[in-house]
């Protein structure tokens, strides 16, 4: 096995992670939490659309979102690419550990088998590490994994080239070159005015605080959209899938911007910032609650008009607690 | 911590989940240590939807906070695992 020497380390996002990682290797101190807050991703999207067979909503901005901010605000140059021939997508990888470069691909989280089959399903954003090969397998750093694993090569191949929603078509990307004078305050006040434009300035219906708000009014009416009960069960649980789970952090991020909240006011020496990080932490607890009920009437079926409507109040009251959470963090860097 | 020590933890972490999941019909003692709780054939038939509930319980009554999701899979894979976080918890505190 050809192993390129590389520090594993589990992360709390398979994106973020999988930079941060990259960044390491290639000899930035960085943490994840600095690279999701200077990436500026914490976000909130209330989705309904003939492009989705029922509403749903995103926590975070979109995959590929973290790299591109991180080149933006940081100054690091990725290599990117995609393929449209699963051979020369299988080539340049295998080119790149010849020559000792960690590369991170995208993948259907699928077909990531070390992983236990009951935490795996069909997503297609999801990124991993490539640290080694030999005649039947790559050696892989996943992020969502205590350990350095291995998947053989025809199956990380059928990840790279999975069909479906946001393919992946074999992209792959490693960093080429970091700036040895980053501004570290610079990149972190960008990042935060980003996050913080996106929750309570952009001018979309569905996005930000808006978005949770819309989130609040419409989870009433998903019965009328529900096929069944069984149906309007499987999405109500889904909430909490979305929260807490897929790499999300906990709490739909809110913990790991928490965390970068408490770094950056050190970095800043900013106490207000590191009282905003207290409050993000407080906000997470109250993500993870609705989280919890979500869960607990989706599995009882207990999803009368008076449940729902206790879930859009408890919706609600994020909106309520986000709004001035995000227009101070606006104040304090703008 | 002493062995009986640890022992005691496992029954109360048992407990909390039992309670948690207002599982009646399975006694602590039958709960396996270094089984995975979520697997197809534990006793406790737990999916990934109970896994905030077990969150939350362990959260409520440990006074632990388990904000990583992912450090969360690991450590919700078995009564052996939980106590290993919440013996660490402790030493910290």
């Amino acid at each position: 096995m050809k192993e390129i020497n590389f520090e594993h380390r589990m992360g709390a996002h398979c994106e973020s992670g999988t930079v941060t990682s990259l960044l390491n290797h290639k000899g930035l101190e960085i943490t994840e939490p600095m690279v999701f807050g200077i990436a500026g991703n914490i976000f909130f999207g209330y989705f309904e659309s003939s492009n989705f067979p029922f509403p749903t909503f995103i926590v975070r901005n979109r995959p590929g979102s973290i790299r591109k901010n991180i080149a933006k605000n940081l100054g690091v140059k990725f290599y990117t690419k995609d393929f449209k021939s699963r051979e020369q997508g299988e080539k340049m990888l295998d080119d790149l550990i010849s020559k000792e470069i960690v590369t991170a691909v995208q993948v259907d989280f699928y077909y990531m088998d070390y992983m236990p089959e009951w935490q795996r399903a069909h997503i297609n954003v999801h990124f991993v590490n490539v640290i080694g090969r030999n005649e039947n397998e790559y050696l892989l750093s996943d992020s969502y994994f205590p350990k350095k694993s291995t998947l053989t090569i025809p199956k990380l191949t059928k990840a790279r080239f999975a069909g479906g929603f946001m393919a992946p078509k074999g992209f792959l990307f490693y960093p080429q070159s970091i700036p040895s004078d980053i501004d570290f305050e610079k990149a972190i006040r960008k990042g935060i005015k980003k996050a913080a434009y996106n929750m309570t300035k952009l001018p979309v219906p569905f996005v930000g605080v808006k978005g949770i708000r819309k989130f609040a009014r419409k989870v009433t009416d998903w019965p009328k959209l529900a096929r069944d009960t069984d149906h309007l069960s499987h999405e109500i649980m889904k909430i909490n899938i979305l929260l807490e789970d897929q790499g999300t952090g906990g709490a739909g991020f809110r913990y790991l911007y928490a965390s970068f909240l408490q770094q950056a006011a050190e970095i800043l020496n900013d106490d207000q910032l590191k009282k905003m990080s207290k409050q993000m932490m407080e906000i997470g607890d109250n993500w993870r609650n609705i989280s919890y009920f979500a869960a607990k009437i989706g599995k009882t079926r207990d999803l009368g008009p008076e449940r729902l409507k206790e879930l859009s109040n408890m919706i609600n009251d994020m909106a309520d607690q986000e709004q001035p959470f995000f227009t101070e963090l606006y104040k304090i860097v703008k | 911590m002493t062995e009986a020590e640890i022992a005691g933890l496992k029954i109360e972490i048992k407990e909390v989940i039992l309670q948690a999941l207002n599982i009646k019909n399975i006694k602590p003692g039958n709960i396996q240590d270094n089984v995975p709780l979520f697997a197809r054939d534990n006793i406790l038939g737990l999916d990934s939807i109970d896994a905030i509930e077990l969150i939350m319980a362990i959260q409520k009554h440990f006074k632990v906070r388990i904000a990583d999701q992912n450090l969360a899979r690991h450590i919700l894979e078995s009564i052996d695992t939980i106590a290993d976080f919440l013996i660490k918890e402790k030493q910290k505190a």
